[in-house]
């Protein structure tokens, strides 16, 4: 029996993300506040607010803006009902870790003045501590009383504790914006290529990966991003990381010879990731027959491998559901095994990892009958 | 068999969708809209290659999308037009010949029936 699928190639065009690639050197761009100003007013989300500012009769309280100033650190006070217990290991790994410890990002402690004088923080109680525990232990130049110490402090005048409650979850998740995995990744990037700064290993491990991805077309962007509708992009950062070279290497350049016209599905990744460690450790090689040829199956039975998972998780569901009696969740290495589990029933040959085989058994058994009856 | 197919809304704007049985699909747009709407151009093929030709479509022309605020709805901008969309959807399936989608039908809807 032999192999009845074949890949037809698509035409090959020139992929745009060659140029417009954000991480390739930066934008260098600078924009003044009116640019962000301008993009504001033309948002209907925004303009939602403001009619809605008007309608409440709401105006901009200018006494509310917290007023700054220096204050010994020996004023602090920390209302335990409303700061989480201090976490040691955060001031010891984290702020004061030496390796990574720069008084120059230090941020200023935010608290609210109490009418009986008290400062009761609402934020930074472990940069405080940390600044605190630093001077206690003879590390500060010139300074051996860390009460005395003068710090900048950001802070209301009232009484409303409740207000200071809400800040500190405002200030602690609550109300901020978290950084994306696409914002992060372009930080570590820009810090290798732009700043040329190595001095972090894993930054400069990262940049590898994603130059590696570049190599064959294949680009990160941030999610919901225009770019991410480009061939060659990809958006979910996190699964793409836990990938190393060689397994993004393969995983690429499988994408970029056969599906160059398509955006990276993320199940690229699980799948070539399970399919370089099983059959590492089987020592099979992936050769380029086989290569082809599950690139074949994924064309000729779902068209891409964006209908190959959503095929594979209703697969996945009913044979659960037929196996276990309820809806098993999801489990990602199911990609791999299923590809490989149809590759042998539509006739492959090739040499395959026996451990892509023994799980998941009779999944495929479960796919639409409109493609097992093309085997 | 699954379906892809192109409507042509009353108002004259073009969207498209996928589905499994084409007389129901077609009955619900004239209950909605009270008149008649065509499937101007019917495609019939397997399954997982009508879902697949309707994820490239959405991401292809997603910045043509009909938005009203941030609802993204399943039709296109007024700009479009039916040739250009056709011509579009024609020339993907040329240059995909593995999504087996055969034109099935020009101009139907539920008045007539089921299709030999």
């Amino acid at each position: 029996m032999s192999f009845k699928l074949k890949y037809q190639a698509v035409p090959k065009k020139p992929n745009p993300m060659v140029q417009i690639n954000p991480l390739k050197k930066g934008t260098e761009k600078i924009v003044n506040l009116q640019d962000r100003v301008d993009k504001l007013n033309n948002s209907s989300a925004w303009k939602k607010t403001v009619k809605a500012w008007k309608a409440t009769g709401k105006k901009f309280d200018l006494d509310r803006i917290p007023k700054f100033g220096n204050f010994k650190l020996g004023r602090t006070g920390i209302a335990e009902d409303i700061q989480r217990a201090l976490d040691e290991k955060h001031c010891a790994n984290k702020i004061g870790n030496p390796a990574l410890f720069d008084p120059a990002l230090l941020q200023p402690i935010q608290c609210i003045l109490t009418s009986k004088g008290e400062m009761l923080s609402v934020n930074s109680q472990h940069t405080a501590s940390t600044i605190a525990g630093l001077i206690d232990a003879g590390l500060v130049n010139g300074h051996t009383d860390w009460k005395e110490f003068e710090y900048p402090f950001w802070y209301l005048e009232t009484d409303d504790l409740a207000f200071a409650r809400r800040a500190f979850g405002i200030h602690n998740g609550k109300g901020s914006k978290p950084q994306s995995e696409y914002q992060k990744l372009r930080n570590a990037i820009f810090v290798v290529r732009l700043d040329k700064d190595t001095s972090d290993p894993k930054e400069v491990a990262l940049e590898k990966k994603v130059a590696t991805a570049e190599k064959y077309k294949c680009f990160p962007v941030e999610e919901k991003s225009n770019l991410a509708n480009y061939p060659g992009t990809f958006t979910n950062i996190s699964t793409f990381e836990t990938l190393n070279v060689d397994e993004i290497s393969v995983s690429c350049a499988w994408h970029n010879k056969y599906f160059h016209y398509e955006t990276v599905h993320v199940s690229l990744f699980f799948i070539f990731r399970e399919i370089c460690r099983q059959f590492k450790s089987a020592k099979i090689k992936i050769t380029p027959k086989l290569e082809e040829e599950l690139a074949a199956l994924v064309q000729s039975l779902f068209g891409n491998l964006a209908q190959f998972q959503e095929s594979v998780k209703e697969a996945h569901r009913r044979w659960t559901e037929k196996r276990y009696g309820y809806q098993a969740n999801w489990d990602d290495d199911a990609y791999s095994c299923a590809l490989v589990q149809l590759y042998q029933k539509f006739g492959g040959t090739e040499k395959v990892a026996l451990t892509l085989l023994d799980q998941f058994d009779g999944l495929i058994d479960f796919f639409d009958e409109d493609i097992l009856n093309l085997a | 068999m699954y379906y892809f197919y192109i409507i042509v809304s009353v108002g004259g704007r073009i969207g498209f969708g996928i589905c499994q049985d084409y007389f129901k699909r077609n009955h619900d747009y004239v209950s909605h809209s009270g008149d008649i709407v065509d499937f101007v151009y019917l495609f019939g093929g397997i399954r997982n290659h009508s879902k697949s030709l309707e994820k490239t479509v959405k991401q292809d022309w997603a910045d043509k999308v009909w938005r009203i605020d941030d609802w993204e709805t399943e039709w296109l901008e007024k700009t479009v037009t039916l040739e250009e969309f056709y011509q579009y959807i024609s020339q993907i399936l040329k240059e995909r010949p593995f999504l087996k989608l055969k034109l099935i039908a020009q101009n139907y809807n539920c008045t007539q029936g089921q299709l030999d």
